[in-house]
C-alpha cells in the first residue's frame, strides 16, 4: 500500500510537470524549454506540499516533506534530459524526417537537403551565441567569449580524461 | 537527512567504475556499461537503504524513492554529459573552435563537416548505426523506416507538438 502511494505520487508530479511544461512552452512557443522546465519546477515546489494530505493520507513530517521536495526537483530534472532527446537529437530528427517524407522514404540526397550540415552548424552557432559563448563577426568569424573558453576546456580536459580522440 | 549520502556514495562509485572501463577497456559501446553499473548501483543502494533504515512509515519509502531517483539522475546526467558534451555535436563544434586556429569562421568550420561523396559527416557516422540497430532500411541510397524505428519516429513527433519544440534536432526556427 505504501509502495503504491510513493509510486502514485511519483507518476502525479511527472505528469503534472510534464502538462504544465507543455502548457507553458505552447504560450512562450520562442522560448528556452530548458528554462520552462526549470521554471516550473523550483516554483511548483512549494506548491505541491498541499497534495500531501491527498497523496498520502496525511501530513508529512520535515524530512518526508523533504524527500518529497527533491523527489519532485528529480523529476523535472528527468524530464529535462529527456527533452534534449527530441530538441537537440540529430538522430531523432533524420527518423522525424522519414516519417514525414512522402511514403515515409527519402534519397540520402533529399535528407540532407531537408537537414543540411550547414543548417546544423549554423542554427547551433546562433544558439551558442545566444547562450553568450561566442560571437560571430558579420564576415562569418568566430571569437569565444570567456563562458565559451570554459566550455571548450571543459571538453578538452573531458577528453584527454575519458581518452576519446575523435567524436560528434 | 544522512541518507542522501547513500546516492552520493552511488554516484561516485559509478563515476569511477565508468572512467575504468572506458578509459582501460576501451568498449565499443560504453553506454551498455554504464546502463550495467547504473542498475547495480540501484540494487546496491536500496538494499543497503532498506537494511539501514527499514521502511515502516511513508516517509522511509519516500526518502528510499527520493534516494534512488537521486542517484538514477545524476548517474544520466553523468552519461548524457559524456554523450552529449564530449561525444555530441555542440561539443564538438566547441572543441573544434578552440583547439583548431583554423575552424575560427563560420564557412571553414562548415566545410570540415562535409564529406566528398554528399554525405556529410554528421550523418556518415549515424546512419550506418541506425541500420544496424535495424531502426531504418537503407536500400541503394533509398532510406526507409522500419516498424521499430517508426515508433520512435512517431514518438518524437509527438513530442515535437506537445512541447513546441519545432523542428527539434538542433535547429531552432528564427
Amino acid at each position: 500500500m505504501m509502495l503504491a502511494r510513493v509510486i502514485a505520487a511519483i507518476l502525479t508530479l511527472l505528469a503534472g510537470q510534464a502538462l504544465m511544461v507543455a502548457a507553458v512552452s505552447a504560450l512562450r512557443r520562442r522560448g528556452n524549454i530548458y528554462v520552462t522546465i526549470i521554471m516550473v519546477v523550483v516554483l511548483t515546489t512549494p506548491i505541491i506540499f498541499g497534495l500531501e494530505p491527498w497523496l498520502f493520507g496525511r501530513r508529512l513530517d520535515t524530512d518526508g516533506r523533504v524527500f518529497f521536495a527533491l523527489t519532485h526537483l528529480a523529476l523535472g530534472g528527468f524530464l529535462f534530459h529527456f527533452m534534449t532527446l527530441p530538441d537537440r537529437s540529430v538522430t531523432l530528427r533524420v527518423l522525424a524526417e522519414l516519417e514525414r517524407a512522402p511514403h515515409r522514404t527519402l534519397s540520402v540526397a533529399a535528407l540532407t537537403a531537408k537537414y543540411s550540415v550547414r543548417d546544423m552548424i549554423e542554427s547551433r552557432l546562433d544558439q551558442l551565441a545566444d547562450g553568450a559563448f561566442l560571437e560571430i563577426d558579420p564576415d562569418g568569424g568566430l571569437f569565444l567569449n570567456p563562458r565559451g573558453t570554459t566550455f571548450g576546456r571543459f571538453v578538452a580536459g573531458g577528453r584527454r580524461l575519458f581518452g576519446i580522440s575523435s567524436a560528434n | 537527512m544522512i541518507r542522501l549520502l547513500l546516492p552520493l556514495a552511488g554516484v561516485c562509485a559509478f563515476f569511477a567504475a565508468s572512467w575504468i572501463t572506458v578509459r582501460v577497456f576501451r568498449p565499443r559501446e560504453p553506454r551498455r556499461f554504464f546502463l550495467i553499473y547504473a542498475l547495480l548501483l540501484v540494487i546496491a543502494s536500496s538494499a543497503t537503504y532498506v537494511w539501514l533504515w527499514p521502511l515502516v512509515r511513508i516517509e522511509d519509502m519516500l526518502g528510499l524513492a527520493c534516494c534512488v531517483l537521486l542517484q538514477t539522475l545524476v548517474c544520466l546526467t553523468m552519461w548524457n554529459a559524456f554523450y552529449s558534451l564530449l561525444w555530441g555535436f555542440s561539443g564538438s563544434l566547441m572543441y573544434d573552435i578552440f583547439t583548431n586556429e583554423r575552424l575560427r569562421t563560420r564557412e571553414h568550420l562548415v566545410r570540415s563537416y562535409e564529406g566528398h561523396d554528399g554525405l556529410d559527416h554528421i550523418l556518415a557516422r549515424r546512419l550506418p548505426n541506425l541500420v544496424r540497430g535495424g531502426w531504418i532500411d537503407m536500400r541503394g541510397t533509398a532510406l526507409s523506416l522500419t516498424s521499430k524505428g517508426r515508433l520512435i519516429a512517431i514518438g518524437t513527433l509527438a513530442a515535437f507538438k506537445m512541447f513546441s519544440l519545432g523542428m527539434g534536432g538542433g535547429i531552432k526556427e528564427k
